[in-house]
């Protein structure tokens, strides 16, 4: 009976948006975090009479014909790339992009990692690096007696150094774009790495169009909406439970199959 | 649907009491053949195609015929009321089987639920001896499904490349295997920048594949498909319509292909960061459900009521043979 298999494909397919609704809401505190969908889409019909066959000899057609559907797939989980609130911290090494840009993480195996979580600190070199110690490109340095650090909307990064008048210039923050940033491969710890989907990095400076600029004091807050998170979680779950009804049903009229001719 | 089975089937009783006695001949052949000599099948045949002769209600017809001339054992000649019953309890597992693929697909966005649509195929039994006239039988004949095309609700997802449709028409995707068209509108840049669909296929704009570049900023689209960023217009997507949308063939993966030529769609108007879910009602199809189990369960009774009394007319009568 196609229907139990069917439906088979129907949880499954709800249990990975319950999966995935779970980890958005878990990650709902966590800095640049992006929301993910699952998407799905109908399996493969089987054409049992094809619309549009002729039904006579005298050219009438099938107005519908007969598909048989087998259910439904994941197709993609989709990250929705956009912007996050930002949230206040004071913190001089908390950066925030505002538009569409990535920092550039050097790796400890030398290959490049991007991040929109901006919760960055100081090495014990004076070094700009995030929470996991890797450098931020393209690799500034902050003098130990520098007693204020200023990051501008154009990625500047200035020190007030005792005994100066002027700000000094430390390094130029850099972003990379994407052709297609929703395509990167996520690898944890807030990182993404780039693909063939999400097309080679191309490098620029904060404040050009397209990159966004910098905000100093400000993280990115994750954009999973909570309201519409439990709803979507509600109409998973009660989806999963439909399915699973006509798994009962499906169930029920196998067995009074089974039984038939012996009451 | 279940209502018609339902006098239909009580109009089969009604003809077969007139009939019972035309009949009791065949039944005695067929307690001889249980009592162990049993008739060539090709008989058994022969006597089937003389009672309903051109009995074929599609492929349950030929199936039912299948069972009635092969069955060995207790049920050598299957009766039409145990005919009818299969011909009801095959419409019952279809039905339910687009149930299931309905409420399966109930968060794929721009599916489209299917019902299927049964028809009655009317048999005309010949007349038992001594009688006049013809007697209709009627089976249960699957003849569609039929694509319910109502618009499915617009869900808010704010992506920028989630585009639903407000009114008739589909976006054209380009495929290996040709042009498809699709309603569901969830899109998403492939690494050159291109608009694509889930699989990599991309979305056709009034002048081919529409490109976006990293200048481009955020990107607008407007109700008439315009895209457009900061540099300006990029290219407008391509909505079409068709002369007839049911006979559009579904591919999965929410696309449908056609040999029919399309035409820009008049009443369509593109709506950014929403996207068209499945217009499959769930209270719907779980009362059908309700329903299909429901008739399945009463032609079950019917159809082993129906055993018992033959086995009861078996017994008595050979009963009063020996």
């Amino acid at each position: 009976m196609r229907a139990l298999s069917i439906a088979a494909t129907g949880m499954a397919a709800q249990q990975t948006n319950v999966e995935v609704i779970a980890n958005n809401l878990a990650n709902m505190n966590t800095t640049g975090y992006k929301s993910q969908i699952a998407e799905f889409e109908d399996l493969l019909y089987q054409n049992v009479e094809q619309p549009g066959a002729q039904s006579s000899d005298a050219n009438t057609l099938l107005p519908s014909g007969i598909q048989l559907g087998a259910g439904v797939r994941t197709a993609a989980v989709a990250r929705v790339t956009t912007q996050g609130a930002l949230q206040s911290t004071t913190n001089p090494y908390d950066l925030a992009i505002q538009g569409g840009g990535y920092f550039r993480v050097t790796l400890p195996d030398g290959t490049f990692a991007f991040t929109r979580s901006g919760n960055f600190a100081l090495s014990p070199t004076g070094e700009i690096v995030t929470q996991d110690g890797n450098p931020v490109a393209p690799g500034i340095s902050v003098p130990s007696n520098a007693t204020s650090v200023q990051v501008n909307a154009q990625g500047q990064v200035l020190a007030q150094i005792p005994g100066q008048t002027a700000l000094q210039t430390l390094g130029q923050l850099e972003l990379d774009t994407f052709p297609n940033p929703a395509g990167l491969t996520a690898t944890g710890k807030n990182l993404f790495i780039q693909n063939a989907a999400s097309g080679a990095p191309q490098a620029g400076v904060p404040g050009s169009t397209g990159y966004g600029s910098i905000q100093q004091g400000y993280l990115e807050s994750s954009n999973v909406d909570p309201v519409a998170a439990i709803t979507s979680l509600i109409t998973a779950q009660r989806a999963y439970e439909m399915n699973s009804k006509v798994i009962t049903a499906a169930s029920d009229m196998l067995q009074q199959t089974a039984n038939m001719g012996q009451g | 649907m279940r209502a018609r089975i339902v006098f239909v089937v009580v109009g089969i009783l009604l003809g077969l009491l007139a009939t019972q006695a035309g009949e009791a001949a065949q039944r005695i052949a067929s307690s001889a053949s249980l009592a162990g000599q049993p008739l060539p099948l090709s008989a058994v045949a022969a006597q089937k195609s003389q009672q309903n002769p051109g009995l074929r209600a599609g492929t349950a017809g030929a199936l039912l015929q299948a069972n009635a001339t092969d069955q060995k054992g207790s049920h050598a000649v299957m009766d039409t009321t145990q005919l009818v019953c299969l011909s009801q309890e095959l419409a019952a597992y279809q039905s339910m089987d687009s149930i299931a693929n309905n409420l399966a697909n109930v968060s794929t966005p721009g599916f489209k639920r299917e019902a299927p649509q049964f028809q009655e195929y009317v048999d005309q039994m010949q007349p038992s001896e001594g009688e006049k006239g013809t007697q209709a039988v009627s089976f249960v004949q699957q003849t569609g499904l039929i694509r319910d095309l109502g618009a499915g609700p617009i869900e808010i997802t704010n992506a920028p490349f989630d585009v639903a449709i407000k009114g008739q028409g589909y976006f054209v995707v380009q495929t290996a295997n040709g042009p498809r068209y699709t309603r569901d509108g969830h899109f998403t840049l492939d690494a050159t920048g291109r608009i694509v669909t889930d699989a990599g296929d991309p979305v056709q704009g009034q002048g081919g594949d529409i490109s976006i570049a990293t200048t481009d900023g955020d990107i607008h689209i407007a109700a008439d498909g315009t895209v457009s960023g900061l540099n300006g217009q990029i290219g407008q997507l391509n909505i079409v319509d068709f002369a007839d949308d049911r006979a559009l063939v579904r591919q999965g993966s929410t696309l449908f292909s056609t040999t029919q030529t399309p035409q820009a769609a008049t009443d369509a108007e593109v709506q950014q960061g929403m996207i068209e879910g499945a217009n499959v009602q769930p209270v719907v199809e779980i009362s059908n459900m309700i329903e299909v189990m429901r008739s399945y369960q009463a032609m079950m009774n019917l159809s082993e009521s129906q055993a018992n009394s033959e086995l009861q007319t078996l017994d008595k009568l050979s009963t009063i043979q020996s």
